[in-house]
C-alpha cells in the first residue's frame, strides 16, 4: 500500500510557455508583415515625391488611398499580432495560476516558500508580469531578426554605400545590446529595490500607527520617513542616470547612422558625390526611399531594448515559479469536498506513526465517547497526531485505524464528516460570521453559537450573524474569535471533537466556558481529544497521554 | 476623475518647478523630433532638386544639414535630460503622495489604524500608491507636452507650408486624439475598477484557501472554496480580456489616425504643387512632419490602459481624510490623580455597553491593576483614557483636567498607553528607544537596565545594535520590554500599561516591574493586569466583573479608593 503520494511536478520555463508557443509564432509573423510593409509605404511617398520633383505627378488621390490604405493595413495586422499574442500570453498565466491553485489545494502542509500572501502574490501581480515579456519583448525579438536584414537588402539594391554605411552599423549591434543588457540591468534592478524599499518604509510605519501616535512621535516618524525616501531617491536616480545614459549612446548611434545616410543622400543628390549607387547618381526617388527607411533599421532594436527589462522580469518569475513546483509536497488525503459519513464506532488507533520530525509517537487508542488529553512539551508530536487522527495527513510508518478501519485517500473524506476541528491557529473567512460558522453544512447555527457560549457576543453585534470577518477578525478579540471556532466545531452535532490548545492565550473564565462546551458534548456521546498545555484542560478529561514520556 | 485631479493639484503643489522641467523637456523632445524629421525631408527634396537644375554647387548643404545634426545629437540630449527629471519628478510624487497617506493614517480614527493592520490592507494601499506613478509620467506630462507641440506644430506649419496643411495635421491628431480618449477612456475606466475589485477577491479567497486549509478540508469545504477562487479569477480574467481589447483598440485607433493625418498632409502637399503654391521641398516637410507628429498622440494609449486603475487609485487615496481633529480649548493636563467620573463605554461600533458608570480615582505614584476576564474591558479602558476609544458618557479627568480638552500633543506628553500589541521598525536599538524622546545616551541606558535588557543590548553591540524590520532579531519577550522602555522615556504623568509582562517569565516580570517604578516614581500607573506578577505589583485591583455585576459608585474623594485594597 502506498501511503504517501508524492507530487513532484517542475515544469521548466519552456513548459511554462508551452500553451503560448503556437500562437506566439503567429503573433511573431503579423508583427513581422506589419512592420515589412513600410518599406512599401517608404516606396509609395518617394514615388509621389519625386514625381512631384521631376514633375511627373502621381494623383494625389492615388497616394492618399494608397498611403492611408497600408497605413490601416499595418495597424491592423499589429492589432491582430497583439490580439495573438495577448491570448498567448493569458493562456500561458491561466495554466500557471490553475496549477498554483490546483497545487494549494492539494498539498497537506504549509509550503516553506512563504505564506499566503506570498504565494497570492505570485498567483497575481507576479505572474502578470509575464505578459509584458510575451506581448511585447517576444514580439519585438521577432522584428529584430527579420527587418534590418530586410532593409539592409533594399538599401544595398539602391546603394552599395548606402548599405555600406548600415552594414558598417551592424557590428555595433553586439555593442548596442551589450548597452541594452547594461542599461535593463540597472533599471530592473531599480525597480526590484526601489519600489520594493520605499514601500517597505511606508508598510512598516503604517503597521505600528498606534504606537507612532501613543508616543507622540508623528512629526519624528514623517520627518524621518522624509528624509531616508530622499535618500532613496537620490541612490534611485544615480542608477537611473547610468541606465539613461546607456540607452542615450544607443540613440546617440541610431542618430549618427542615419545622419550618415542622410548626409550621403543629400551629397549624393547634389551631384557633389558620384559613386555609391549602382549606374552612376542616386535618383531622387531612391534617395527619398533610403532616408525613409534608415530609422527603421535602428527602431526594432531599440523597441527591443525597451521591452528588455519585461524580460528581466519574467526571469524573475520564471525562476520563482520552478521553485515553487520544485519542491516536494505531501499530497492531501482525499479531495476536502463533503461526503457521507463513515460508518463505524468513533473510535480512533494510531499504531507505530512518527512525526515529520521522525519523532516516534506512542500507540494511542481512543474508544468511541472517550475524553482525551495529550500533553507534552512543545515538538512532541501533539499537532501532528490530531492532523493523523483528522487524515489531515497520512502516515509515512504505522497506520490510522478509524471507526475499525484504516484511513487512507479514499474514505477521508467521510471520516472527516464525522469531525469537529479546533485549529491551534485562528483563520477567519473573508465572509459573514454565519458563513463561517456554518461553511456550507447544515444545522442549527443558534444552537453552535450558544454551544460555544457566543450566542450572546454575536447578539450584540450590530450586524448579528451578518457581521463580516475577514483577515482582521472583524472586531472580535481573540478568546471570542476562537470560540467561534468552537462553534464551527460544534455545528452538526459530530462524532468526534478534535481540538488543539483550545484554551491558549484565554484567560481562566473564557477557558472555563470553552472546556464546558467540550464537556457538554462528550456528554451528548461525542469522543473529545484535546491537544493541550493547559492543566486545568487536561484535569478534566477521562485520560491524560503524555507525549513527551518516553519509555 | 475628480480625484485624479485632486491627485495631481497635490502633486503639482509639492513639486511644481520638478514638473515644470520635465514637461519643457518633453516639449522640447517632441518639437525637436518634428523638426527633424521635417528639416530632413525639407532637405532631402530641396537637394535633389537643386541637383537635377544644376544647381547643386550653389546649394547651401551646409546651414541645413548642420542643423539635422544638432537636432539629432540635441533630440537624444534632451531625451536624455527629459527621462531624467521626469523620472525625479515622478519618484518625488510619490514620496509626497506616501507622506500624505502617512500623515492621514497617523490622524485617523483608531479604528481605523487597526484596520491597516492587516496585510491585504497594506498591500492594496501601496499598490494604489505605485499605480498613481503614472498620473504625471503617463498622463498629465504627455497629454500638456502633446497639446503644446502640436500648438507650436500648428504655427510653423502654418507659416512654412500653408494654412490647409497646418490645420489638418495639427487639428487632426487633437480632434482625433481627444475623441479617441474619450471614447475608449470612459470604456476602460468602470472596466478596469472591475477588474481590480475581482483581482482582489482572487487574491482574498487564495489566501483564505491556503490560511485555513485544514479547516476547509475537514469541513468538506475545501473543493467549494477552490471553485471560488477559479471563479473569481474566471472573471478576472474575463474583465482584464476586455480591458485589454479597449487598450488595443485604443492602439489601432491612434495608429490609423496617424496614417490618415499623415496620407492627407502628403495629398494637401501634392495639391498644392500641383496648383503651384508650394515647392515639392515644403510639402515633404509638411508630411515627414505630420508623421513625426504622431508621437504626441501615441502614448495616449498607455494613459487610457491605465486611466482606469489610476482613477481608482486615486478615489481612494483622496478619500483617506487629512482632517486634524483640534478641541476648543486646549488645555495641559498637570501631574495629579487621575479621575474617571461615571464613565460607560459600548463596544466598537455598536450600542452595547462594556462598561457602565465605573468610577474611580488613582493618585500619582500609585498603581492600580485592571483585573477581568477577557471582553470585559480592560483594553478599552485603557484606550479610552488615551483618548483612542469615544466615552458613551461620563469625564475622565487628569490633574483636574478633562482629558477631551486636550489637543493630542499635550493628551500625549501626560499620557502613555503601552498597548497589548506594539510594533517595532527597522533599525538601531537607540532609533527604537528614541520614537518618541530625545534622551541622550545615558537615560537610554538607565531604561534598559529597569527593563532589564542592558545585558543583552551590550551583548548585541550597544545602542547602535541592529533590529529588523518588524523587531526580527529580538525573542517576543525582548520586543515587549523594549517597546515598555520606549513607553518608559516618554515620561509621563499617568503611565497605561496593557499586560506589559506578556511573554516574560515570572522572575523577570517582577523585576522589569519594579524597574518601571524606580524610573518613574512619580507617575500614576494603571495596568491591565492579567497574571500573579502584575496584580502583586499593584497597590490596589480594580476587578471588572464586580464593577460591571455591582455597578459601584466610588466615592471619588476618598483617598484610598478603588474598590477593595489589595493585600500583597
Amino acid at each position: 500500500m502506498t501511503r504517501t503520494a508524492r507530487v513532484t511536478n517542475h515544469p521548466p520555463h519552456a513548459s511554462v510557455f508551452s500553451p503560448a508557443q503556437s500562437g506566439l509564432r503567429r503573433a511573431a509573423l503579423f508583427s513581422v508583415l506589419s512592420a515589412a510593409l513600410w518599406p512599401v509605404q517608404a516606396a509609395l511617398v518617394a514615388t509621389a515625391l519625386a514625381g512631384a520633383i521631376v514633375g511627373d505627378m502621381v494623383s494625389p488621390w492615388v497616394a492618399v488611398g494608397a498611403f492611408a490604405a497600408l497605413g490601416f493595413a499595418r495597424a491592423v495586422l499589429t492589432w491582430w499580432a497583439e490580439a495573438l499574442a495577448q491570448n498567448a500570453a493569458e493562456a500561458v498565466t491561466i495554466a500557471a495560476r490553475y496549477a498554483i491553485v490546483q497545487r494549494e489545494a492539494a498539498r497537506a502542509q504549509d509550503t516553506a516558500l512563504g505564506g499566503a500572501g506570498a504565494i497570492a502574490a505570485l498567483a497575481s501581480e507576479k505572474l502578470e508580469l509575464l505578459t509584458p515579456f510575451l506581448t511585447r519583448y517576444a514580439l519585438a525579438r521577432a522584428r529584430v531578426s527579420v527587418l534590418p536584414i530586410l532593409i539592409l537588402t533594399l538599401a544595398f539594391w539602391q546603394s552599395w554605400a548606402v548599405g555600406i554605411i548600415l552594414l558598417v552599423a551592424g557590428p555595433l549591434i553586439p555593442v548596442f545590446m551589450a548597452l541594452i543588457g547594461l542599461a535593463a540591468k540597472e533599471a530592473s534592478a531599480r525597480q526590484m529595490t526601489e519600489i520594493g524599499t520605499l514601500n517597505d518604509l511606508l508598510v512598516e510605519r503604517l503597521s505600528a500607527l498606534v504606537d507612532i501616535r501613543l508616543l507622540g512621535a508623528q512629526d519624528r516618524v514623517i520627518a524621518g520617513f522624509s528624509a531616508q525616501a530622499g535618500a532613496l531617491r537620490e541612490r534611485t536616480m544615480a542608477v537611473l542616470r547610468v541606465a539613461f545614459l546607456s540607452s542615450t549612446v544607443l540613440e546617440l548611434f541610431a542618430a549618427i547612422g542615419v545622419a550618415m545616410v542622410a548626409v550621403y543622400v543629400g551629397f549624393s543628390l547634389l551631384g557633389a558625390i558620384g559613386f555609391g549607387a549602382w549606374g552612376g547618381g542616386l535618383t531622387p526617388w531612391a534617395g527619398l526611399f533610403l532616408l525613409l527607411l534608415a530609422p527603421d533599421f535602428f527602431q526594432p532594436l531599440r523597441d527591443l531594448s525597451a521591452a528588455w527589462h519585461d524580460k528581466a522580469a519574467a526571469d524573475a518569475v520564471l525562476d520563482e515559479l520552478a521553485q515553487y513546483h520544485a519542491e516536494t509536497v505531501q499530497t492531501l488525503p482525499g479531495a476536502g469536498a463533503p461526503a457521507l459519513p463513515l460508518r463505524g464506532p468513533a473510535s480512533i488507533t494510531l499504531l507505530g506513526c512518527v512525526t515529520p520530525a521522525g519523532q516516534p509517537l506512542p500507540e494511542i487508542t481512543i474508544a468511541a465517547g472517550e475524553r482525551v488529553a495529550l500533553i507534552g512539551p512543545s515538538g512532541s508530536g501533539k499537532t501532528s497526531a490530531l492532523r493523523l487522527m483528522a487524515g489531515l495527513s497520512l502516515p509515512e510508518q504505522g497506520r490510522v485505524i478509524v471507526a475499525g478501519q484504516p484511513l487512507v485517500a479514499d474514505n477521508a473524506d467521510a471520516w472527516r464528516a464525522r469531525l469537529g476541528w479546533m485549529p491551534q491557529a485562528v483563520h477567519m473567512l473573508t465572509g459573514s460570521l454565519r458563513h463561517n460558522v456554518t461553511l456550507g453544512r447544515a444545522g442549527d447555527l443558534d444552537q453552535s453559537l450558544r454551544g460555544a457560549s457566543v450566542a450572546h457576543i454575536v447578539a450584540a453585534l450590530p450586524q448579528g450573524t451578518a457581521t463580516p470577518l475577514g483577515e482582521t477578525g472583524g472586531g472580535l478579540s481573540g478568546g471570542e474569535a476562537r470560540r467561534i471556532t468552537l462553534a464551527r466545531a460544534l455545528h452538526g452535532m459530530p462524532d468526534v471533537i478534535l481540538a488543539d490548545e483550545p484554551t491558549a492565550d484565554l484567560d481562566a473564565a473564557t477557558a472555563r466556558l470553552v472546556s464546558n462546551a467540550l464537556l457538554a458534548q462528550a456528554a451528548r456521546g461525542a469522543t473529545v481529544v484535546v491537544a493541550t498545555h493547559d492543566p486545568a484542560l487536561a484535569a478534566r478529561m477521562d485520560r491524560i497521554i503524555d507525549l513527551g514520556a518516553r519509555e | 476623475m475628480r480625484a485624479l485631479w485632486q491627485v495631481f493639484a497635490l502633486i503639482w503643489r509639492d513639486q511644481r518647478s520638478a514638473l515644470l522641467r520635465g514637461a519643457t523637456l518633453s516639449v522640447v523632445v517632441l518639437a525637436m523630433g518634428a523638426a527633424l524629421l521635417g528639416l530632413s525631408g525639407w532637405f532631402i527634396t530641396a537637394a535633389a532638386m537643386a541637383g537635377l537644375a544644376g544647381m547643386g554647387a550653389t546649394f547651401d548643404v551646409f546651414r541645413p544639414s548642420a542643423m539635422v545634426r544638432f537636432l539629432a545629437l540635441g533630440r537624444a540630449a534632451a531625451r536624455y535630460g527629459e527621462r531624467l527629471l521626469t523620472h525625479d519628478a515622478t519618484l518625488r510624487a510619490l514620496e509626497s503622495l506616501r507622506l500624505r497617506v502617512l500623515r492621514a493614517h497617523l490622524a485617523a480614527p483608531y479604528d481605523r489604524m487597526i484596520r491597516l493592520r492587516g496585510a491585504q490592507a497594506l498591500n492594496r494601499l501601496t499598490a494604489d500608491i505605485d499605480a498613481l506613478d503614472g498620473v504625471p509620467l503617463r498622463l498629465v506630462l504627455p497629454v500638456l507636452a502633446g497639446v503644446l507641440v502640436l500648438a507650436g506644430a500648428a504655427v510653423v506649419l502654418w507659416a512654412l507650408v500653408g494654412p490647409v496643411v497646418a490645420l489638418w495635421v495639427t487639428g487632426g491628431y487633437a480632434l482625433g486624439s481627444g475623441v479617441v480618449f474619450a471614447v475608449l477612456g470612459a470604456r476602460a475606466v468602470p472596466l478596469s475598477r472591475r477588474a481590480e475589485a475581482a483581482t482582489q477577491t482572487f487574491r482574498a479567497r487564495l489566501i483564505d484557501m491556503i490560511r485555513a486549509r485544514d479547516d476547509l478540508v475537514v469541513y468538506g469545504y475545501l473543493s467549494t472554496q477552490t471553485d471560488a477562487v477559479l471563479r473569481a479569477e474566471a472573471r478576472s480574467l474575463t474583465l482584464q480580456r476586455q480591458l485589454d481589447r479597449a487598450e488595443r483598440l485604443a492602439g489601432l485607433a491612434l495608429a490609423t489616425l496617424g496614417a490618415l493625418v499623415s496620407a492627407g498632409a502628403l495629398g494637401l502637399g501634392l495639391w498644392a504643387v500641383q496648383a503651384d503654391t508650394l515647392t515639392p521641398a515644403f510639402a515633404a516637410l509638411g508630411f515627414f512632419a505630420a508623421l513625426a507628429l504622431g508621437e504626441t498622440v501615441f502614448p495616449l494609449r498607455r494613459a487610457i490602459a491605465d486611466l482606469g486603475r489610476m482613477a481608482d487609485a486615486a478615489r481612494r487615496v483622496v478619500q483617506i481624510d487629512t482632517g486634524q481633529r483640534q478641541s476648543k480649548n486646549d488645555t495641559t493636563p498637570q501631574a495629579g490623580a487621575l479621575v474617571l467620573d461615571r464613565v460607560s463605554l459600548t463596544r466598537a461600533g455598536s450600542a452595547a455597553f462594556v462598561l457602565r458608570d465605573l468610577a474611580f480615582r488613582l493618585d500619582p505614584g500609585q498603581v492600580v491593576a485592571v483585573t477581568g476576564p477577557s471582553g470585559t474591558g480592560k483594553s478599552t479602558l485603557l484606550l479610552a483614557i488615551a483618548g483612542l476609544h469615544p466615552l458613551a458618557s461620563g469625564q475622565i479627568r487628569l490633574g483636574g483636567v478633562d482629558l477631551s480638552d486636550c489637543t493630542e500633543a499635550t493628551r500625549r506628553a501626560a499620557v502613555t498607553l503601552l498597548p497589548q500589541r506594539s510594533a517595532l521598525m527597522a533599525g538601531s536599538m537607540a532609533d527604537a528607544l528614541r520614537l518618541g524622546t530625545d534622551a541622550d545616551d545615558a537615560t537610554l541606558w538607565t531604561v534598559l537596565d529597569a527593563v532589564h535588557l542592558a545585558d543583552m543590548t551590550r551583548a548585541k553591540g550597544g545602542l547602535g545594535a541592529q533590529i529588523g524590520p518588524r523587531g526580527a532579531g529580538l525573542s517576543g519577550g525582548e520586543a515587549r520590554r523594549l517597546t515598555l522602555a520606549r513607553a518608559l522615556l516618554r515620561r509621563p504623568h499617568l503611565l497605561l500599561l496593557d499586560e506589559p509582562t506578556e511573554g516574560l517569565d515570572e522572575a523577570t516580570a517582577r523585576r522589569v516591574l519594579r524597574g518601571i517604578r524606580s524610573f518613574l516614581p512619580e507617575a500614576a500607573i494603571l495596568i491591565a493586569a492579567h497574571r500573579r506578577a502584575e496584580i502583586d505589583f499593584a497597590d490596589c485591583v480594580l476587578d471588572l466583573t464586580e464593577v460591571v455585576n455591582v455597578a459601584p459608585v466610588i466615592d471619588l474623594d476618598q483617598r484610598d479608593s478603588p474598590t477593595a485594597p489589595h493585600n500583597t
